[in-house]
């Protein structure tokens, strides 16, 4: 047990800065993970609609060099 | 709006893993619903420069009006415009739409042109440099776990954090 009041500080600003670190992680993780999403199963119709776009020639291969 | 092509040549990278005509590897699909942004103004700005780094996959571009339908069929994309939607055919291929076959960049979550740049460059960048992986899947998620880990170092050292994630 820490006998000084010095130390129970410490203690404490080390377990705030170490949760810090560990809250801030999760957020750019979070937010890392909004920005770029993998596809999967959860995505199959997104992913169906297009393709039969695709097929169906409702959308084609864009040749121009510039967004209109 | 105004538009400014940049064409740049490819990296070393990029030209070394994507020879002229080799398969396409990737169906590259771009949904703006047409919100102007600046993650809208910089996705215009350097079309040229994505189309030539990612010259070997065909790139569709959804119209306004198909973007907007295509949003209201699939909601969790509102508000993220413009999205690009990668499909990775050899997934597709192999396993259907049922587990991992590709990925998508919500560009307009970033919020200012610097970032939306960054953004657009790291994915440009993924794109030309591992349309050959064998495992696509774990290179993306090795690569979010990698800029989680640069992020946490970054926290550590009081570096200015990138904040890629918005």
């Amino acid at each position: 047990m820490p006998e000084r009041w010095s130390d129970y500080l410490t203690i404490s600003m080390s377990a705030l800065a170490v949760g810090y670190i560990v809250y801030e992680i999760d957020r750019r993780r979070r937010k890392l993970h909004d920005l770029i999403d993998v596809l999967d199963g959860e995505d199959a119709e997104l992913t169906e609609e297009l393709v039969r776009m695709v097929r169906n020639g409702e959308l084609r291969p864009y040749t121009g060099a510039t967004l209109a | 709006m105004q538009e400014a092509v940049v064409i740049e040549p490819p990296s070393q990278a990029a030209q070394r893993d994507s020879p002229v005509d080799e398969e396409p590897r990737f169906q590259i699909f771009i949904v703006d619903a047409g919100w102007n942004s600046p993650a809208r103004r910089v996705l215009h700005e350097n079309f040229g420069m994505l189309r030539n780094l990612v010259r070997n996959d065909p790139i569709y571009v959804l119209s306004r009006e198909n973007s907007i339908e295509f949003i209201h069929n699939h909601p969790s994309l509102l508000g993220k415009g413009p999205a690009i939607v990668v499909h990775d055919l050899a997934a597709l291929r192999e396993g259907g739409a049922t587990g991992f076959h590709g990925f998508r960049l919500h560009l307009g979550l970033m919020r200012s042109e610097e970032l939306a740049l960054l953004a657009l460059e790291l994915f440009a960048r993924f794109l030309a440099t591992h349309r050959r992986s064998v495992d696509l899947e774990a290179d993306v998620r090795r690569n979010l776990r990698r800029e989680g880990i640069i992020g946490a170092i970054e926290i550590i050292l009081h570096h200015e954090p990138r904040e890629l994630g918005g």
